[in-house]
């Protein structure tokens, strides 16, 4: 069933179909010159048509998932959910997640004469889109996994990000908010909305250890928060002594998280069931905690929602591991500029069994082409994790490269245990590549940076092997 | 010794925290937080270094609430040669008012001569090379606001990159030991030369920071980069 879209009259309807049928003609083009997956189609189209989103069709059912981190696995998950249930599923995974790169997904799946071919949407859109994005799409479901302190440069601050969704969502649109975050939880308040969340982890404190954290005062009051529970940053479970404020209740609560038996029950008000656990990382559990929520708001029962999980996987572009001898070897994305994203992986991968040899190459490289990265960042991002005596080597390579030295001696890691040097496959020499012990290689997103961090795996890997022979 | 940090539970935007985590590490001087609902420690005691740090547009409106009441206290402290550093958009609290997006006219404390403006959709960020009595600064700017106003010499001398507003040379604002810049995060850390002067103003003798050769190093190599005409400012 497609979803009611405005109909553009008379000279705009020219227009739009005009940008409609340039646009759709430009991607075999593409495809010939080796350009796919690129924003282009999406950005001819707004050109030609500035209303093209509110024309263009659209499937019967549009979820839209937004926030700062784990949007991109969320969608995925929600969408492999969906194909394995039997839906036509129209997504941007292959596309951006801006107004083009979602218009270009829209444009790809109708017919030219704008009829869309699937029942489904789910995009996944950037937060500082959603003023260009929402004006011309109503999505019935909007899930915001979390809202942190992102690019300085970009993002400002979470509550901004916070006043920004608030001001673009469509009063209509059903929120699933992860309720354990405080910041989310205040977005749109006049919309209706369920929250999902974890109960109380062993792991949980009552005190933030973080360098960031966002809401510690009450957003009613600007008393004290306490929390009850605190899994990291300000992602817990709150309440204000001053004037009882306080976090909401759980529509679905992720609880008995085994990390054992890979594990966990979801509790709503049709009842609870185990599902299995596609991650051990806490990020990972929430996000299939959020994808499974969904899928119950679609009307999905919990068996039928197992049976989907048991043959999902996570995807591993940020996570890649090779085996040489008794060396493992970890490409993981770290995203740069990013003080809160660095900080998750510093503190998982700090907490790995084993030795550990890290490679920092986290510089935005792109950013010192033109002009020089703000590192402000490093001081929001908990190297400290990093000063442990399992962490057994920490070489930092890129521009950079003496910033993130000057951090970690800050941050304790003793300075043996620190190599800095500016290129980077001089960097990747320097690793000692002991034996059984788990090399980390952190990079950034970057075009430039990814291209470098294949060479530098490359380089490492084959030392490893010389290292055999 | 001891250093306060004012309103650290909002006025903790960029990193700008590691400027006094930066100076405590390097004398041993002994921070203290004070929150929205407390009186000021310097009202009633001595105390080195008082600091405010970057804070959201919300955190402006709630830290002029709640320092208003102490900014006599503020002023003659300054009059005695107090030292106080303030950084980022915490400056703009100080001014008469903030004009937000040409609609709302926000009062402020009127301690300093300016008024902002905030253009919630243009987010400026630029890189900063200035000068401070021979001393070579370097930094960041990442904001939504400009000020206006009569500052005379300001707190910095712009070498590259924007002054109070992008039009502007002078950077900053200087009341005797007061010290106020736009410019964000860690600016002691990043500023070997700037930390030790903060350091001797607070009455430490001969001060050594923290990991100096590290930090004088990653200076070098920014003040060259920063100085290298080819280098873009503005983002």
């Amino acid at each position: 069933m497609e979803k009611a879209k405005c109909r553009p009259r008379g000279l705009g309807a020219v227009r739009f179909y005009v940008a409609l049928w340039a646009s759709r003609l430009s991607r075999p083009i593409l495809r010939l010159t080796h350009h796919n997956g690129t924003n282009f189609p999406g950005e001819l189209a707004l050109k030609l048509c500035p209303d093209f989103l509110k024309y263009v069709a659209r499937p019967g059912k549009i979820i839209t998932v937004t926030g700062t981190d784990g949007k991109t696995s969320v969608a995925n998950l929600i969408c492999d959910m969906l194909e394995g249930a039997g839906y036509k599923v129209l997504n941007n995974r292959l596309g951006s997640n801006i107004n083009s790169g979602i218009a270009t997904s829209l444009l790809s799946d109708c017919t030219v004469f704008n009829r869309s071919r699937r029942n489904i949407a789910v995009l996944e859109v950037d937060e500082r889109s959603s003023k260009r994005v929402y004006p011309s799409i109503t999505p019935d479901y909007t899930v915001i996994t979390n809202l942190f302190r992102d690019s300085i440069m970009r993002n400002g601050h979470p509550e901004y990000i916070a006043d920004f969704l608030t001001s673009a969502i469509p009063p209509e649109t059903k929120l699933i908010l992860n309720g354990d975050d405080l910041i989310s939880v205040s977005v749109a308040p006049e919309n209706p909305r369920v929250y999902f969340g974890l109960t109380r982890l062993d792991t949980d404190v009552t005190e933030c250890v973080n360098r960031i954290n966002d809401l510690r005062i009450c957003p009613r009051c600007s008393g004290k928060l306490e929390y009850e529970y605190l899994r990291y940053h300000h992602i817990g479970r709150a309440r204000c002594a001053d004037c009882g404020f306080e976090s909401p209740e759980y529509d679905y609560a992720g609880t008995d998280i085994d990390l054992k038996s890979m594990t966990m029950a979801v509790r709503d008000a049709g009842g609870e069931a185990k599902y299995r656990l596609l991650s051990d990382s806490i990020f990972n559990i929430y996000n299939e905690l959020t994808a499974i929520a969904v899928m119950r708001e679609l009307g999905m029962e919990h068996s039928e929602i197992q049976k989907l999980t048991d043959h999902l996987k996570i995807a591993e572009s940020r996570y890649k591991s090779d085996k040489v001898g008794d060396v493992e070897i970890v490409m993981q994305l770290s995203k740069d500029r990013n003080a809160l994203a660095c900080s998750r992986v510093f503190d998982y991968v700090s907490s790995r069994p084993g030795n550990k040899e890290l490679l920092l190459m986290m510089n935005n490289l792109n950013d010192d082409k033109n002009w020089s990265e703000n590192i402000c960042w490093l001081y929001d991002c908990d190297f400290e994790f990093l000063n442990k005596d399992s962490v057994t080597q920490v070489v930092v390579t890129g521009p950079r490269a003496k910033d993130y030295y000057l951090r970690l001696r800050l941050a304790g890691v003793p300075g043996e245990r620190i190599q800095c040097v500016r290129d980077e496959l001089e960097a990747a020499e320097l690793l000692k590549l002991e034996p059984d012990s788990h090399v980390y290689i952190l990079y950034g997103t970057d075009s430039t940076c990814l291209k470098i961090a294949a060479q530098v795996r490359e380089r490492v890997i084959a030392r490893a092997r010389e290292g055999l022979k | 010794m001891i250093i306060e940090a004012l309103y650290p539970e909002i006025c903790n935007l960029y990193g700008d925290l590691s400027n006094i985590r930066y100076l405590s590490r390097s004398c041993g001087a002994e921070i203290v937080n004070t929150s929205l609902k407390e009186t000021p420690r310097f009202v009633s005691q001595d105390v080195a270094l008082v600091y405010m740090g970057t804070t959201t547009e919300r955190g402006q409106e709630l830290v002029r609430d709640a320092f208003a009441p102490y900014l006599d206290a503020l002023k003659r402290r300054t009059e005695r040669g107090g030292v106080t550093l303030i950084t980022g958009n915490a400056l703009e609290i100080f001014g008469e008012y903030i004009e937000d997006d040409g609609k709302n006219h926000i009062p402020m404390l009127g301690y300093f001569p300016i008024h902002s403006t905030r253009r919630l959709m243009n987010r400026y960020n630029s890189l900063y090379l200035g000068e401070l009595d021979g001393m070579k600064i370097v930094g960041f700017k990442s904001q939504f606001g400009h000020s206006w106003g009569d500052v005379g010499d300001g707190l910095f001398t712009t070498l590259r990159g924007p002054g109070l507003n992008p039009d502007m040379k002078p950077e900053g604002i200087r009341i005797g030991s007061l010290m106020a810049t736009y410019v964000i995060g860690p600016l002691t850390v990043l500023n070997p030369p700037f930390a030790k002067y903060l350091l001797s103003l607070m009455g430490v003798a001969e001060p050594v920071l923290a990991f100096e050769d590290a930090a004088v190093d990653a200076y070098n190599a920014r003040v060259e980069e920063f100085s290298d005409p080819r280098r873009g400012f503005t983002y």
